[in-house]
């Protein structure tokens, strides 16, 4: 049997020429662009890619890369979210405030010799939605007419002004292919049973998903002949990654938004891709010891705002004034009150509010631990002596839920944040009547925010919907229920060889990544 | 040695059968709604009915432990909740990624502190000593994390000549290697310490028996005293340390397979167990525990075959 005899002196010598290698830069190139290779990172693995039953994220990103669909988010030329019609189609148009038209263009295949994308499949995939877990974005959809190979029309049960972009722009509208999904029972996990994108999809299992070139793709040509998205969970564990060149972008915390300032490491870039979440601090109108309007006004006026962003999220954060984020039609500049602790405590004083103790309620998360602990100085600066209580995710949701108990009756302040879709609507929907006791744990309700809300779904104006969403957060805001905190945004570093196209929701566009 | 076998295999599956309970019951007293948790706080009511069939939420906890224990009996250790994967190739696609990590980690610290404990053993209470017992302390005391951190910004951002994230290129040994060696260092360095300081205490009280007295006084080269007399009886408590530990690394090198993004079963016990992924988690501990008591009933065998003594006492 062939045996390596290596002596002592050529194992140091072998040792010498490795470290002497490392010193003079000679060291092997891990991960970086090769080959026009691009790496990016993924935050999660895939869960389901199925559009009628994905967790979403990752899934939303992978579709997007290897599925067709008929809209996607643009910016307008005034500088607004709003929409435009994909490469796949030759024309989406809103005919009236019931019908939306499509055309595909023709010669888009199928993966898997299941032919040509048709209005058929578009057909297909919406009406499937209606029955999945992600049926809610298609309430509003009566059904899909198809009027030819490659045309169609959607139609509305109602009008609902946002469809194009909560539904059409986002992740459920994916288009499937009704030959491939009924060869498969009409229900998918993590295996596309056909693909129509520039890229196809190989998956490694807690590693990494890579886009490689569909061979059948007739639109434009992809821009890289690789895309590896490497599954980092852990946002300091990316960023590393980042700054030792293994991935090329990934989202990064505000933290590390803070650390970077406006210096980020060489030849990169930050992009700010959106900020479609609002956080705010809620008051249970109906606790004894916050329902009377004034102590909650007090308590309005008693925190500094701009120190809890200073404080907490190093200023990286948007103010916010309402619930509507920046770049939506409805969005608030201002607030009616602000930060006044004279006015606060004329205000308790005049309720004959004194020694007032009350708890707030956070996730367990650094930076709104750290935001509650800000306004619990404020708030003792007044003279109300507040507690700070982080709670784990699970207790956490189920605060205010009448469903989960009668803890929301002990329920006093707490530190909320939601996400939302790029249209008012859907952050209006939470405080609505009959949430009451579901979402609406300020617990109040208001037949003026009622009539409005179904309004702003039927208007198309965007005038009118701007006035409807303002005078809807006004509402909010004078029930004194509402303290509002800011928009955190979902922010990105990139290295400057490569264009990124990130949604305002977070989520990568790979298809439309460039070489710089 | 048949009846001691018989009894430690015996006793190995009524410890795989306890902590498969003790588990099960500790995952249902988590607090919080488990469907709000692994869905989201807006889940559909569909969504919420058909994790509930699946889960069998709505069965008594005690039918859920006899449909799963059922189940593992027959090797099926079920299926994922949303992607419905088989679980068990969930577990064994990522199994040899933690596998090679507990053996790379364990290796290069038996390597190294093995060796450091003969070597502060034969000198004890010299400045030698004293030097070998800082480092083996020192070792034991950072934290591994830190070490993981400490290691990817200077051999990964700043040198730049050690790569940082994942498990390298499939089919490239090479590359594979390298991405191995920051993970391996970060999750061995303690184990360097903790064995150091085992064999260096066994090795003193062997030193100090009459047979190697005897084999002192009858002139034998030092080497062969410390290495094949000394080293051979002073090794079993550390076998036995090293069992328990290859065990404790298959899940407790989460925070390496976190921080340098290798896939591993510990990083999919970690991602689960906050996803309310129940079936994974129950299948994944399943099988991590059976490997855990196969490994330490073999350090348990090899002791016994070495050390008849052993056998007695159980």
């Amino acid at each position: 049997m062939p045996t390596i005899k290596l002596t002592r002196r050529q194992v140091l010598a072998s040792s010498l020429a490795a470290g002497a290698a490392g010193a003079f830069g000679v060291v092997p190139s891990f991960g970086k662009a090769q080959d026009n290779v691009l790496y990016v990172r993924f935050d999660s693995d895939l869960a389901v890619i199925d559009p009628g039953y994905m967790v979403g994220g990752v899934d939303i990103e992978t579709q997007k890369a290897v599925m067709p669909s008929l809209v996607e988010y643009a910016t307008l030329p005034d500088g607004a979210l709003g929409w435009q019609a994909t490469v796949y189609c030759n024309s989406v148009t809103q005919r009236d405030d019931l019908h939306i038209d499509f055309e595909l263009k023709p010669g888009f295949m199928w993966t898997n010799g299941y032919g040509e994308l048709t209005a058929d499949d578009v057909k297909y995939s919406f009406e499937r939605m209606k029955t999945t877990d992600w049926s809610g974005n298609f309430d509003p959809m009566e059904r899909v007419d198809v009027s030819g190979p490659y045309t169609g029309t959607i139609v509305l049960n109602t009008p609902f002004a946002p469809f194009p972009m909560v539904t059409l722009a986002a992740g459920p509208a994916t288009v499937l292919s009704r030959k491939a999904m009924d060869a498969v029972g009409g229900q998918f996990t993590t295996e596309f049973p056909a693909t129509c994108g520039p890229y196809v999809l190989q998956w490694a299992p807690q590693q990494r998903i890579t886009f490689l070139p569909n061979p059948e793709w007739t639109g434009p040509a992809p821009a890289f002949s690789e895309i590896r998205a490497l599954i980092i969970e852990e946002d300091r564990a990316a960023e590393l990654a980042f700054e030792a060149g293994e991935v090329a972008c990934t989202e990064i915390t505000p933290a590390t938004v803070a650390r970077y300032g406006d210096t980020p490491p060489d030849g990169s870039s930050i992009k700010v891709a959106g900020a479609l979440q609002y956080m705010w601090m809620g008051m249970n109108t109906e606790h004894p010891k916050l329902s009377d309007i004034r102590v909650r006004q007090a308590i309005q006026h008693a925190v500094d705002v701009d120190s809890v962003i200073q404080g907490a999220y190093s200023g990286t954060t948007e103010k916010s004034n309402g619930i509507v984020c920046p770049g939506l039609v409805g969005h608030r500049t201002a607030t009616k009150y602000s930060y006044d602790p004279e006015k606060a405590a004329a205000l308790l004083e005049e309720a004959g509010v004194s020694g007032l103790e009350l708890d707030i309620k956070t996730l367990n998360v650094q930076e709104r631990i750290l935001a509650a602990q800000i306004i619990q100085a404020n708030l003792g600066a007044i003279g109300i002596n507040a507690t700070v209580t982080p709670v784990d995710s699970g207790p956490f949701w189920e605060m205010g839920s009448e469903a989960a108990g009668e803890q929301w009756k002990d329920l006093e302040l707490w530190i909320m944040r939601f996400g939302t879709a790029p249209d008012p609507y859907e952050c209006t929907q939470w405080f609505r009547r009959d949430q009451v006791g579901v979402w609406n744990w300020e617990r109040w309700s208001d037949d003026e925010f009622e009539a409005l809300y179904l309004e702003g779904l039927s208007e198309t104006n965007s005038d009118r919907r701007n006035e409807i969403y303002l005078r809807m957060q006004e509402i909010m805001e004078d029930t004194g229920a509402y303290l509002w905190i800011n928009h955190e945004p979902e922010t990105f570093i990139y290295r400057n060889d490569v264009a990124i196209d990130v949604y305002p929701s977070g989520e990568m566009d790979l298809r439309d990544f460039r070489p710089a | 040695m048949w009846i001691y076998t018989l009894k430690r295999v015996g006793l190995s599956i009524v410890i795989v059968f306890s902590a498969l309970f003790v588990l099960f019951a500790l995952l249902r007293f988590l607090p919080g709604d488990p469907i709000t948790i692994a869905l989201g706080p807006r889940a559909t009511p569909e969504a919420i009915a058909r994790y509930s069939e699946k889960m069998h939420l709505d069965d008594s906890t005690l039918v859920q432990f006899l449909v799963y224990a059922r189940n593992a009996l027959t090797g099926d250790l079920g299926t994922a909740v949303f992607s419905e994967r088989s679980v068990a190739t969930m577990v064994f696609e990522v199994l040899p990624f933690t596998l090679l990590l507990s053996v790379a980690g364990l290796g290069w610290a038996m390597l190294f502190g093995i060796p450091l404990g003969c070597f502060a053993a034969v000198r004890p209470n010299t400045l030698l000593d004293r030097i070998t017992g800082i480092i083996s302390i020192g070792t034991i005391a950072v934290p591994s994390f830190v070490v993981s951190i400490w290691a990817l910004l200077f051999f990964s951002i700043e040198l730049g000549v050690l790569p940082a994230i994942g498990a390298g290129e499939p089919g490239d040994s090479l590359d594979q290697a390298l991405h191995l060696i920051l993970p391996a260092f970060a999750v061995g360095l303690g184990w360097v310490g903790y064995l150091a300081r085992m064999v260096r205490a066994s090795m003193l009280e062997v030193m100090g028996e009459n047979y190697i007295r005897a084999a002192q006084a009858f002139g034998l080269p030092r080497q062969t005293i410390i290495y094949r007399y000394a080293l051979r009886v002073a090794i079993l408590p550390t076998i036995t340390l090293i069992g328990i530990g290859f065990g404790g690394l298959l899940s407790g090198a989460v925070f390496a397979e976190i921080i340098f993004g290798r896939p591993g079963v510990g990083r999919l016990i970690f991602d689960s167990i906050t996803g309310r992924n129940f079936p994974v988690v129950q299948g994944a501990v399943l099988v991590i525990t059976a490997i855990y008591i196969i490994v330490t009933l073999i350090a348990d065998l090899v002791v016994a075959k070495l050390d008849p003594r052993v056998r007695e006492s159980l």
